[in-house]
């Protein structure tokens, strides 16, 4: 075992040791279950009302096209599990480095044959493990939707490549909150703050001049995740948020860093 | 009193040198530890003295490259860990304080992540973590949760977790530090059968600790090094607790 894989391994060890681990993964299987059910039932209703205004019973003509499971049922779906996911990721990386510092434990990290790189590194591989977990979970009822709405299994990969994608962008981003603090708290509302902030920043269009507004529609991680909800797979999409990784990756280091000189 | 003499004469042990020359360390305006230099030499019992804030851990955090010195230097066996933290973390087991362990991890998968972090694998890894079992007593708690044992137990997990890789330089810090007596006694025994097979550095405010398992002994008072020389000499004044106060001439 490499001292990285025994990282990695220890990591998922503390993890899955903590109440917050199991009722995140509890909370996303919930929360899809009950999304998906609520939509599904008033996806029926819709059809009812189709089907009685109609008088001679279910009539497939008359009901509008944008009435379908994909457009009811199954993108609503993702659209809410991705704001579950801002709502449930930080509680999941606000302890890692955070609680590592709060009890001293971080100074054993430090001497062992660790790098400050394999520290970071196996943190991180250990949470992005844990979110791919989470929406393997959430992956059950939507994934329906490919056999009764004929969605297609590409389209819904797509999907969860987005809901990866966001889910990593949103874990590194509470990762490099935890590294900066000893503080759980501070580290959860910190990545709250940020992820909620680049959420979505087209509210800012009606005022900001079209170029810092572009920009800003640029970096926000909606618009991104949306190309995907909505079936394209494009790599500008999937470097974006590999480069939220990376900037955060790179803070978590230069924390771990700056501990050692401040 | 200042005098830095190990045992030229003495046939070579087991073990680790350190050097520090003039080792200085800040936090902002506070000065932590201040031109500290002394040798412990490979095989030594070495005890750093003083009350709670002299800069004992402050030391010994510049030791294993936690901290980077402000300025001055120290090196272990030659290499400064500034620039090699791994060269000299290879050389060093660490007992930090009792709490400072992971509480919600089983005794034998702490030690398994303990012996991986250090580089062992495979049958050498699964060696050292039955050894340090055995050695250490806790084959009987091999599989509870660290967080549910005693806190004498929770000590001997951090001295079987510093034993894996079978350092040549033991830093100790605090080790009996809020255990009972039996406890205290539990641990230094464990300590005292280390002396000679390799360099230990012990950080204790404890004189009756330092007097038992050490051979030299620094005395720091606000980050000054106010005494160094062999433990009973240093100690064997009529009021050593004077040293904790900052006055070393009393002791002498």
């Amino acid at each position: 075992m490499t001292p990285l894989v025994a990282l990695v391994r220890k990591e998922v060890a503390i993890l899955f040791g903590s109440p917050m681990a199991w009722l995140t993964l509890t909370g996303v299987a919930l929360v899809t279950a009950l999304l998906f059910f609520d939509h599904l039932r008033l996806y029926n209703q819709i059809l009812f009302l189709y089907a009685s205004t109609n008088m001679g019973g279910f009539e497939t003509d008359t009901v509008p096209v944008y009435v379908n499971l994909r457009d009811q049922v199954f993108l609503p779906v993702m659209e809410t599990l991705a704001l579950t996911l801002i709502g449930l990721v930080p509680l999941v990386t606000m302890r890692v480095f955070a609680e590592e510092r709060a009890r001293g434990t971080d100074e054993l990290l430090a001497t062992t044959l660790l790098t400050p790189n394999q520290i970071v590194l196996g943190k991180f591989l250990a949470t992005w493990l844990f979110v791919v977990l989470m929406l393997g979970l959430s992956f059950v009822y939507p994934a329906t939707s490919v056999v009764r709405a004929g969605l297609g299994l590409p389209h819904l990969l797509a999907v969860y490549l987005g809901l990866f994608g966001l889910g990593i962008a949103l874990a590194s981003v509470g990762l490099a909150c935890s590294a900066f603090t000893a503080n759980q708290l501070l580290a959860a509302i910190s990545a709250y703050a940020v992820a909620f902030v680049f959420y979505d920043f087209r509210w800012t269009a009606s005022f900001a001049p079209e170029p810092v507004a572009r920009f800003l529609d640029a970096i926000s991680l909606h618009p991104r995740f949306g190309a995907f909800a909505e079936g394209l797979v494009r790599l500008g999409d999937m470097v974006y948020f590999a480069g939220y990784a990376l900037v955060a990756l790179a803070l978590a280091r230069f924390s771990l860093e700056q501990a050692r000189v401040r | 009193m200042e005098s830095d003499e190990g045992d030229a004469g003495a046939p070579a042990r087991a073990g680790a040198s350190v050097q520090a020359v003039e080792l200085t360390r800040r936090f902002g305006d506070h000065v932590a530890l201040d031109a500290v230099s002394l040798q412990i030499t490979a095989g030594e019992s070495f005890a750093l003295l003083g009350a709670n804030g002299a800069g004992k851990t402050t030391f010994i955090r510049l030791v294993t490259g936690y901290l980077v010195p402000s300025s001055g230097e120290v090196r272990v066996d030659g290499i400064s860990p500034v620039t090699d933290a791994r060269a000299v973390n290879a050389r060093v087991g660490f007992v930090a304080e009792t709490s400072r362990l992971y509480s919600e991890l089983g005794v034998r998968s702490f030690l398994r992540f303990a012996a991986g972090a250090r580089g062992l694998r495979g049958e050498a890894a699964r060696h050292a973590v039955a050894r340090a079992l055995g050695s250490f007593d806790l084959e009987s708690v091999a599989s509870r949760l660290i967080g549910h044992l005693s806190k004498g137990f929770q000590q001997r997990v951090s001295l079987a977790q510093a034993f894996l890789h079978d350092p040549s330089l033991l830093i100790v810090d605090e080790p009996t530090s809020g255990l009972d007596p039996a406890q205290q006694a539990e641990v230094r025994r464990l300590l005292r059968d280390v002396r000679g097979r390799r360099t230990v550095l012990l950080c204790t405010h404890d004189l009756g600790e330092a007097r038992e398992l050490t051979e030299r002994v620094a005395v720091l008072h606000r980050g000054r090094q106010i005494a160094l020389g062999p433990t009973a000499e240093v100690l064997g004044g009529a009021d050593p607790l004077r040293l904790f106060r900052g006055e070393p001439e009393a002791a002498a």
